[in-house]
C-alpha cells in the first residue's frame, strides 16, 4: 500500500456520504464503520468525519485479552477475528476515538479496516472515493506534504482565518499551522 | 479473485460474477457518473462503484447517489397495474387497466371535449420521455392542459435567463472550469446539501485563493465556508442584488467596454439602483452594511467570477426579477462568455434542464419553440405528422391546473413521474382537487402520495431499467444506460404512453420500438430551435463525455461556453434588469409574526418518494423538524426536541424543534421531503410569479405555538 488516508475536517459538509459508502464496501454487512460528528450543533453546522486512526500502537488491540485484533504488515488495524473474539468489548472502551462498535446480535466487534480488500491494491476505500468535498482522501504521502505546505501558505496569506468564523480563537497558536 | 479495470490510471474494483455498467445517478441535476454493479447470475443490481473518469464528478457521490441503486429492486416497487375498486387497490392485467383508461378517457372527452383530460409531467426522467409527454398530451389526448413539476423548481430561472440573456441554459460554463474561478457569488443555494458533489470544485478553487460569498438566511454547510455570509431576510434578494449593483457601479467595478458593446439598459439600470445604498439595502435585507460592502469589494475585484443561484432566490413570487438582477451582476462585470466565469443556476431535478426545453411546459414546444409562434407550430406539426390546426393552444401552469380542476374544466389527469401531493404548495388544496377529479391515472414505480388518489396506477420503471439521455446542470447531454430489464410487469413510460395512444386511436404517431428511435425524432424536432440537439447522437455522447447543447449539426463541437460572441436575444445584446424591490406576497403580521422558509436536507430528494424508502437515508433523517434560533425559541420557552405547532394562513402542522444559531432570528426553517401530515407544503404560499408562474415556497408568514 503506497497511499495514506488524509482527513481535512474543515472541508466536511456533513453529508454522511462516507457512512453510506462504508456500508457498500465488501464484507461490511451494510454497517458503517466510520462516523460523522457535529462540533457543536447549536453554534454551527461544522461537522467532521471520524475514521479509525489506524494507530501505530492501537489501544483497541492492546487491551484485547484474546489477541483478536490483528494488524497487517502495512499497519492496518483489522476488526476482531471472529474465532478469537470473546465479546468482552474492551476494545470499544479502550479506543479514544470511539471507533470499534459491538454488534450484540452477532456477538462480535466491528471497526474500520481501511477497506483492506481495496487499499491493499491501492484502490481508494469507498468513503474516500465518494467524499464530495475531499474531506477524506486516499493519497500519496508526497501529496499530503504538498497540501500541508499549501495550507501553510494560505494560512499566512489569509491571516490564519480562512472563514468568517472565529474558530481559530479556540485553537492554540501552534495547533493546525503546519510548517515545512 | 477480484480483477481490476484500469481507466486513465485509476482502478475500479470488479467483483467476481458481476458486471459494472456505466451510467449516472438518478437524482439531482449534477447527474454524477457512477458504475452500477449487476450480478450476472441473478440479473439483480447489488451495488455501486465510483466512476473516476467522469469529468464533472470524478467518482464523487453524495449519500443519495451511493444508495440510489437500492430503489431498483426495492420490495415496495409496484410490479403490476393497480385499479381502485371500492376504495382499495387491486392488481390487474395491463389489458384490464388500459381498458379502464380508454373507457374513461373516451367518455369524458365525448361529454366534455378534449380539454377535459390533462397531463402533469415531471423532469426526473429522460429527454426522450419528456419529449414524448408533450407529444402524448397534444397528439394522443389532444388536450391543451399539460404542464410539469418544473414549475415548482426551474421556471423562474428559465424566465429570468430568457429575459436577460435570451436563451435559458442553466449554466453558461462547464463545471470543471470552476476550478479556475476567483470568486463565487451564491444566492439561495445550499450547494453542500443539495448538490454536494459540486463542493469539490469550490474547494479546489479556494485552495488557490478563490473567494466565496453566500447569500442565505441560514448558515448552511455552504454558507459556513463562505468568506462573507450575507444572512438576508427571506424574500429580499432583489434588494440585495440591486444593492450589489449600486456598489459595483459606485466603486468603479463595472466593465464599461463589455456593458457598452454587449448590454442594453445600462443607463436606466444605473438610475434605478441609485437609491440602493448599502444603508438602504441593509435596512431591507437585514444584512450588516459592512458585509454588503465587503461582498461587493470581493466580487468586484475578482477577475473571473461566477454568479450562482438556486431555489432560495427563485421560489419566490418575484423569482424572475431576482434571477434577472443576479444575472445583471455577472453582466456588469463582463463575466458571461468567458473562461471560468459566468452565471449558473443549480438544477434541482435530474433533468430539470432538458425537461424544460422539450415541450412539457404549457406554452412550449420541443427545442424551446413557442406554442404561440405559428412557424413553430407548423414545424413541429410536420415532425409529428399532424395538421397544424390540430395543435392545441397553450394551457395553464402546473398550480393553475388545480384551479381548473376545481372549476370543473379538467375532469381527468394523468400524472407521470411526479408527486404534486407533496411537492405543490398549499397541498390541502391539491388533495382536494385530486378528489374532485372524475378519473385519475398515475404512472410511478412506488405508490406515492399522489398515486394513492389515483383510480389506476401504472407500474413504471426506475432509471436503471430504461435507456435515454438527460441534460445535466451544465447543459451537457449525457447517456443513461439500461442496467437491467424492468421488474415484474412494469414498463418504461414511453411504452405506457404508446399503449394509451394506441387505445385512443393515435397509435400511428407513436410507432417506437426503443428510446433511440424517440431520440432520433426528438433531434429533428429540436433542429433550428434555441435548444438545438440535432447534432447530438448516442455515439457522440459516449465518445465525448457528453455533448453541450446547442449543437446544430453532427460536425458541431457543442457549446460548453455560452454567449461568447452574442446573446440569444433578437439584437444579440443582454438586457440588464431595471427592477426595484417588492415585498414578498405574504409578510409577517401581528397574527403570523415570523417568516417560514423551506428547503432540502442532504439525505432526501424532492418529495422523498424514493429516499424515504432507502434505509440508510431514512435512518439519518426520518422526520421533518423546525430549525429555530435560540433567541426566538426563548420567547416561547422552547428547548431542543420540544413540539411546536406552526400555523400559516392556510394550515397548521406539528413539528419537533431543533435549536440552532445557524439561522436568522426572525426566520424558521422546515425541510419539505415528507408527505401527508408531515408535508410542510401544507403551509406554503401558492402566490405565483407573474412571469414564471412559480409558487412562493420560500417565504410565508407563520405563527409558533408550544404544545
Amino acid at each position: 500500500m503506497n497511499k495514506i488516508m488524509y482527513l481535512e475536517f474543515e472541508r466536511c459538509i456533513g453529508c454522511r456520504s462516507c457512512q453510506a459508502a462504508c456500508r457498500e464496501c465488501g464484507g461490511h454487512d451494510a454497517k458503517e464503520r466510520n462516523y460523522v460528528e457535529y462540533v457543536d450543533f447549536m453554534e454551527s453546522r461544522q461537522t467532521y468525519p471520524m475514521l479509525c486512526m489506524q494507530c501505530q500502537d492501537p489501544a483497541c488491540a492492546r487491551v484485547c485479552p484474546a489477541n483478536a485484533i490483528q494488524i497487517t504488515e502495512e499497519g492496518v488495524v483489522l476488526s476482531a477475528m471472529e474465532e478469537k473474539c470473546i465479546g468482552c468489548r474492551n476494545c470499544t472502551f479502550g479506543c479514544p476515538f470511539g471507533i470499534p462498535k459491538f454488534d450484540f446480535e452477532e456477538n462480535k466487534m466491528y471497526k474500520c479496516d481501511m477497506c483492506y480488500d481495496r487499499t491493499q491494491h491501492d484502490i481508494a476505500p469507498m468513503c474516500a472515493s465518494v467524499c464530495p468535498s475531499d474531506a477524506i482522501r486516499f493519497i500519496d504521502f508526497e501529496e499530503i506534504q504538498a497540501l500541508r505546505r499549501r495550507r501553510t501558505q494560505m494560512n499566512l496569506i489569509e491571516g490564519k482565518k480562512p472563514t468568517e468564523q472565529d474558530k481559530w480563537q479556540y485553537v492554540p497558536e501552534f495547533f493546525g499551522v503546519y510548517s515545512d | 479473485m477480484t480483477q481490476f479495470q484500469v481507466k486513465e490510471g485509476v482502478k475500479n474494483l470488479h467483483h467476481d460474477g458481476e458486471k459494472l455498467i456505466t451510467t449516472h445517478c438518478c437524482y439531482c441535476g449534477m447527474q454524477c457518473g457512477m458504475h452500477i454493479r449487476l450480478e450476472e447470475k441473478t440479473g439483480k443490481v447489488v451495488g455501486v462503484e465510483p466512476r473516476y473518469d467522469w469529468p464533472v464528478t470524478m467518482g464523487k457521490m453524495c449519500p443519495k447517489g451511493v444508495t440510489a441503486y437500492q430503489t431498483v429492486d426495492h420490495e415496495e416497487r409496484i410490479t403490476k397495474p393497480l385499479i381502485k375498486k371500492n376504495g382499495e387497490f387491486v392488481e390487474s392485467s395491463w389489458e384490464e387497466a388500459l381498458d379502464v383508461i380508454e373507457k374513461n378517457y373516451k367518455e369524458l372527452q365525448n361529454k366534455h371535449g378534449k380539454n377535459a383530460l390533462s397531463v402533469f409531467g415531471g423532469v426526473s426522467m429522460t429527454n426522450e420521455k419528456c419529449y414524448l409527454v408533450g407529444k402524448y398530451a397534444r397528439v394522443a389526448l389532444g388536450t391543451r392542459y399539460l404542464d410539469y413539476n418544473g414549475r415548482f423548481c426551474m421556471s423562474s430561472a428559465a424566465g429570468g435567463f430568457l429575459q436577460t440573456l435570451g436563451t435559458d441554459r442553466g449554466s453558461t460554463l462547464p463545471w470543471p472550469e470552476l476550478e479556475h474561478t476567483d470568486c463565487f457569488f451564491m444566492a439561495g443555494s445550499n450547494t453542500a446539501e443539495c448538490h454536494p458533489t459540486s463542493i469539490q470544485w469550490f474547494w479546489r478553487a479556494r485552495d488557490k485563493g478563490a473567494k466565496m460569498i453566500v447569500a442565505d438566511p441560514r448558515e448552511t454547510p455552504t454558507a459556513r465556508i463562505a468568506d462573507v455570509h450575507l444572512d438576508l431576510k427571506p424574500g429580499t434578494d432583489s434588494a440585495l442584488a440591486n444593492g450589489m449593483l449600486h456598489l459595483l457601479i459606485r466603486e468603479g467595478y463595472v466593465d464599461e467596454e463589455y456593458v457598452n458593446s454587449r448590454c442594453n439598459n445600462y443607463e436606466e439600470m444605473k438610475e434605478n439602483v441609485k437609491s440602493f445604498t448599502p444603508e438602504y439595502t441593509s435596512e431591507i435585507t437585514g444584512i450588516s452594511v459592512e458585509k454588503i460592502i465587503k461582498a461587493a469589494h470581493l466580487y468586484g475585484q475578482s477577475q473571473r467570477s461566477v454568479v450562482m443561484f438556486a431555489r432560495g432566490a427563485e421560489q419566490q413570487s418575484k423569482g424572475v426579477n431576482n434571477v434577472r438582477l443576479y444575472t445583471s451582476m455577472a453582466l456588469v462585470r463582463g463575466q458571461i462568455g468567458k473562461f471560468a466565469s459566468g452565471v449558473a443556476t443549480f438544477t434541482g431535478q435530474g433533468n430539470g434542464q432538458g425537461g424544460r426545453e422539450h415541450g412539457q411546459k404549457s406554452d412550449l414546444l420541443p427545442g424551446y419553440r413557442k406554442l404561440t409562434d405559428p412557424e413553430a407550430v407548423k414545424y413541429i406539426s410536420g415532425v409529428w405528422g399532424i395538421e397544424p390546426e390540430e395543435m392545441p393552444e397553450p394551457g395553464v401552469s402546473a398550480f393553475e391546473m388545480f384551479d381548473e380542476i376545481q372549476a370543473g374544466r379538467i375532469r381527468a389527469m394523468h400524472v407521470i413521474c411526479s408527486n404534486p401531493a407533496v411537492s405543490a404548495p398549499h397541498t390541502e388544496y391539491v388533495w382536494d382537487s385530486f378528489k374532485k377529479l372524475d378519473f385519475m391515472v398515475v404512472s410511478d414505480f412506488f405508490l406515492s402520495e399522489t398515486a394513492e388518489f389515483a383510480d389506476v396506477v401504472l407500474p413504471a420503471v426506475t432509471w436503471a431499467e430504461d435507456e435515454g439521455t438527460t441534460t445535466n446542470l451544465e447543459g451537457r447531454v449525457i447517456h443513461i444506460r439500461k442496467v437491467k430489464d424492468p421488474i415484474g410487469e412494469s414498463k418504461p413510460d414511453w411504452e405506457i404512453m404508446k399503449l394509451i395512444a394506441e387505445r385512443m386511436g393515435r397509435g400511428k404517431f407513436f410507432n417506437y420500438n426503443n428510446p433511440k428511435e424517440i431520440f432520433e425524432e426528438f433531434r429533428v424536432a429540436t433542429k433550428g430551435g434555441k435548444a438545438d440537439y440535432y447534432g447530438i447522437t448516442y455515439d457522440r455522447i459516449d465518445k465525448e463525455d457528453g455533448v453541450f447543447w446547442p449543437c446544430p449539426s453532427e460536425d458541431h463541437p457543442g457549446t460548453p461556453t455560452m454567449f461568447k460572441e452574442e446573446f440569444g436575444t433578437p439584437d444579440g445584446k443582454a438586457n440588464l434588469a431595471v427592477v426595484g424591490w417588492e415585498e414578498a406576497d405574504e409578510t409577517p403580521s401581528k397574527e403570523f409574526p415570523h417568516i417560514l422558509t423551506t428547503g432540502r436536507v442532504v439525505f432526501h430528494y424532492l418529495s422523498g418518494s424514493q429516499t424515504r424508502r432507502t434505509k440508510f437515508l431514512m435512518e439519518q433523517c426520518p422526520v421533518p423538524y423546525v430549525e429555530i434560533h435560540p433567541e426566538l425559541a426563548s420567547q416561547y420557552n422552547l428547548v431542543n426536541n420540544d413540539k411546536v405547532k406552526l400555523t400559516t394562513p392556510r394550515s397548521a402542522m406539528e413539528l419537533d424543534v431543533r435549536l440552532t444559531k445557524a439561522i436568522r432570528k426572525d426566520t424558521v426553517f422546515v425541510p419539505y421531503h415528507w408527505g401527508k401530515e408531515l408535508a410542510v407544503n401544507q403551509l406554503t404560499n401558492p402566490a405565483l410569479d407573474p412571469t414564471s408562474r412559480m409558487p412562493e415556497f420560500k417565504v410565508c408568514a407563520v405563527k409558533i405555538e408550544k404544545i
